[in-house]
Formats: structure tokens, sequence, C-alpha cells
């Protein structure tokens, strides 16, 4: 089913092994995309959340940023599992999904707790254990 | 799947162009800009700069992206269109997500990045994730967030309506924390840029885990026979001892028994796909009839493989931290019910217990 869908655009679907066939005409919609051209949008995705999470000063949306890192995590694990031609990135991009459902609701359920107590989202007002 | 492993010759063309790209100081220029444009794309009170630094930001990832693109063109790799796409797609709306300074925005940006991502996700092949991704991230880990968003706001009251608390419109410290950010950014693409030429892939060729895979699915190849109209010609179904016994991964090919032979040569002349999947007809009993090409094993069957044969305790250690998240989640909400003198003696009846219990219960607590 799945493969059928794909094969609306067959040449389109990228390999990551380097080789490139020099006989076909270049085609800006078809051809291999290297593993380095996803570890980098994986990366940069990684530096934004990094970038938000210092940055912003609403606990929810910090807990949001955590999420963004934790998808440039999985498009690197999947990009390392093209590459190696094996599943087990995906598995572990499985896994990253677990840990972020569960760190989802225990993480959200503390923030609600939080603000019945203050009425504020504001990561700075909980400073107490800064010392 | 099943790709060539690549030459020394593309690989060294590739380590050339990497080093044209990382050696000139074009590419931390751009990785610049865009951090100044993070900067300038903070939040923060009165006239902010948002667009412009949004634009500039754009610019700045964009270039990346496309030095990237022409970097690919010198090693006779071509481009694929739909991959800058969905990557400028991902990294802008990861940009709003943490510019936006309404949180209910920010959420539904993060869903952008999550669909595009799992485009990428279907570009590199991997269908399962992808929509895994779609229906876990979107559907139930985002509500989630926007339910929490909706939970923990105040109700505005009459004279300011739409305005924004100043925790939200304010960005933190926006210039050292987009300083650090970039750092981190430069110092991992130099690295991974500088990791990747070096790294060869695994020896292992997709074609035989794929074999792996299907020896040890006879139903499948069964299946697979059967779709590929096999038995329509004269061949009789094995079982499924026959086909563990006699199905050779290598070759992806199995000994099938002729029943019918006058439908079987007619089979081979008329039919060309079928004549393709024997490669030689003997005279004998059974005759080897191979797999066809396209009847490998799904994205889905090999990540369920590697789950359930590789990794089973990921799988057991995932569903412990479930478990802990919803107990900890259930302890975390229960609202403690204050109750009076009354209440507790008629529960402590309603319960069953006797008296000198009640009189604990009432005097204890």
């Amino acid at each position: 089913m799945i493969d059928q869908m794909l094969s609306v655009f067959p040449e389109s679907l990228p390999h990551l092994a380097l080789a490139a066939d020099t006989t076909v005409a270049p085609d800006i919609f078809a051809g291999p995309i290297s593993l380095y051209h996803y570890l980098f949008v994986a990366g940069s995705l990684f530096a934004l959340g990094v970038i938000g999470f210092l940055t912003r000063r609403n606990m929810i949306v910090m807990f949001l940023c955590t999420e963004m890192m934790f998808q440039a995590a999985g498009i690197a694990l999947i990009a390392f599992s093209k590459f190696h031609l094996n599943h087990t990135g995906e598995v572990f991009v499985i896994f990253v999904l677990t840990i972020a459902a569960a760190e989802a609701a225990l993480a959200l359920a503390l923030v609600v707790l939080l603000f019945r107590r203050r009425e504020t989202l504001n990561a700075e007002d909980w400073a107490l254990l800064r010392g | 799947m099943g790709d060539d492993h690549p030459t020394p010759s593309v690989t060294r063309e590739w380590v050339n162009a990497l080093d044209e790209l990382f050696n000139p100081v074009l590419f931390y220029v751009l990785l610049t800009v865009g951090a100044i444009g993070v900067t300038l794309a903070m939040p923060r009170k009165g006239i902010s700069p948002q667009i412009i630094g949004g634009l500039i930001a754009g610019a700045g990832f964009g270039g990346v992206l496309i030095l990237l693109g022409i970097s690919g063109y010198q090693s006779e790799d071509v481009p694929n269109l739909y991959f800058f796409v969905f990557a400028l797609i991902s990294i802008l709306s990861g940009l709003r997500v943490i510019t936006h300074p309404k949180p209910v925005y920010a959420a539904i940006y993060f869903v952008l990045t999550i669909l595009s991502s799992s485009a990428l996700y279907l570009l590199m092949q991997a269908e399962f994730m992808a929509f895994a991704l779609i229906i876990i991230y979107a559907g139930a880990i985002l509500i989630t967030y926007l339910f929490v968003i909706m939970l923990a706001t105040q109700a505005p009251s009459e004279e300011q309506v739409a305005s924004l608390e100043g925790y939200d419109s304010t960005a933190r410290e926006p210039l050292a924390a987009t300083l650090a950010g970039f750092a981190l950014l430069a110092v991992l693409s130099g690295l991974m840029a500088r990791g990747v030429t070096e790294m060869q892939p695994a020896p292992e060729s997709a074609q035989s885990l794929e074999a792996t895979i299907l020896a040890i699915m006879p139903q499948k190849i069964i299946r697979e026979y059967q779709q590929a109209e096999a038995f329509d010609y004269g061949l009789a179904e094995p079982t499924i001892q026959e086909v563990q016994e006699g199905f050779d991964p290598n070759t992806m090919a199995m000994p099938l028994v002729i029943e019918d032979r006058e439908r079987f040569e007619l089979g081979l002349e008329t039919d060309e796909r079928f004549a393709e999947m024997i490669p030689s007809a003997g005279s004998g009993d059974s005759v080897l009839v191979r797999l066809p090409e396209s009847r490998g094993i799904t994205n889905a069957e090999g990540v369920g493989y590697a789950l359930i044969a590789e990794h089973p305790m990921a799988l057991e250690l995932a569903g412990i931290i479930l478990l802990m998240a919803m107990l900890g989640a259930v302890v975390l909400a229960r609202k403690q019910i204050e109750l009076g003198e009354d209440e507790k003696l008629a529960q402590a009846r309603t319960l069953g217990e006797t008296e000198e219990d009640v009189a604990h219960v009432g005097g204890g607590m």
C-alpha cells in the first residue's frame, strides 16, 4: 500500500549511499542526499531547541523546546539507520518517542501543579533553588 | 535499499567537496548571519524587528542549505528538491516555535516542524516511523501540550483582554543564548563534516538483511508467491515446513513441486513475469522458483524484526518507563479532598469497620 503511494514519485527517494549514477540526466526532484545533509538539519533543530530553552521563560514553551531537541535526535538516528542499512536507528526513535511521551505526561502534570500554587508560568518565579 | 556501495573515487570527490565547503569561512559567515537573525527574531518589549530577524535567519539557514546542495553538485550528487523544501520548512517553523510570544501558536508551529520532519523520514524511506511520528507526536503529545496551555492560563480580566504576560513577550538574554546555541551548531556541523567523510557504511548489504528477515517469515514467502500468481500455473502451494527447509536466502528462491505440467508450460510461454521467476525449467518433478525482486520486506516488517529480535530490552524498558510515567502522573494529579468529621464517620461506617477504628479515625486525623 505504502509502496504504491510512494511510487508516485519513484525516482525521488534518495539513497544515503554516496554513489551517483552519472548516466542519468540531472533532475532536481531526484537524486541521493548525503548523510551530512540530514545531520545538518538535525543539528540546526537541536541548536534552535537549546536557544529556545535558554531564552524562553514560559515553562510550557521550555518543554516544547526540549521536544524539539528530541525531534532533532530522531532525524539524526533515522539518517544513520538509513546510512548503515539496518533498522536499529528506527527502533531507537521508537524509544525516543516513548521517552518524549512519558516526559510530556510527567512534566506537564508538574507544570499544572506549579501553576495552581502561584498562578504563573514564569520559570523565574521558581528560582528558590538558586540559593 | 539495495544500492551499490560508494566507490572510492566518488568518496574522495565528496571529501574534496566538503573541504572546499568548510575551509573557506563562507559556511561560518552564513551561520553568523543566521545567529544575528535569530537574535533579532526573539520577542522583546516595544517595537521588535521580529519579521526582519526571521527573514535574516531564514536567509542564513537557506544559504547553508544551498551551499550543501551546490557542494553536492560538485561531487556528482544530484540534490533532491523535496529534501531542501522540507528541511527549510522544519528549520523555519522551529525558529517560529522559539520566537512566537504566544504559547498556543508556538505549539501549532511545532506541529508544522513535526509534519515536515516526518516528510524527511519519508524521504529516508522510514515510512513506519514517519506515520508513527505524526500519530504520536502531532496527534497525542502536542494535544496534551495544548490542553495544559489552556488549563494553565488565567482568565483575562475585562481591561486586559488580549495582552500577553510579561514573561512571554520578552526573551531572557537573547544574545548570549543565541551565541551559545550557534557556537554549538558550528562546532557540531564542522566535526560532523569531518566525521562523515571518514565513515563507511556497514559492510552488510541490504539484500542479506532483507533475506535474513524473509527467511524467518515462511507465511510471507507463501503469500508473496501467491501475489506473484505463481500458483496459478500448476505449481503446488508449499507448506510452512517446506518453506522453512527449502527457501534459500542467498538466491531468494525455493523449489516448488509441479502439479500440472501443461499449465506450467503454458505459463512459461505466455506470462513473461512468471517466466522471469523460473531461472531454469528442467524436466523434473520440481522447479526452482525465485521471488520477484520487488517483493522484499517492507519498512514496518524490518522495524518490527529489529525491535523484537535485536532490541527486546529496549521494548521492555519503554514499557516500564511508560508505566512509571502513568503512575507518576496519577500521583501528581490526585487531588487531596478534605473530609469533615461527620463524613469521615460515615465513610468508616460504610467500610464496615469497628467502633474502635471509627474512634481512631475520628481522633487521630
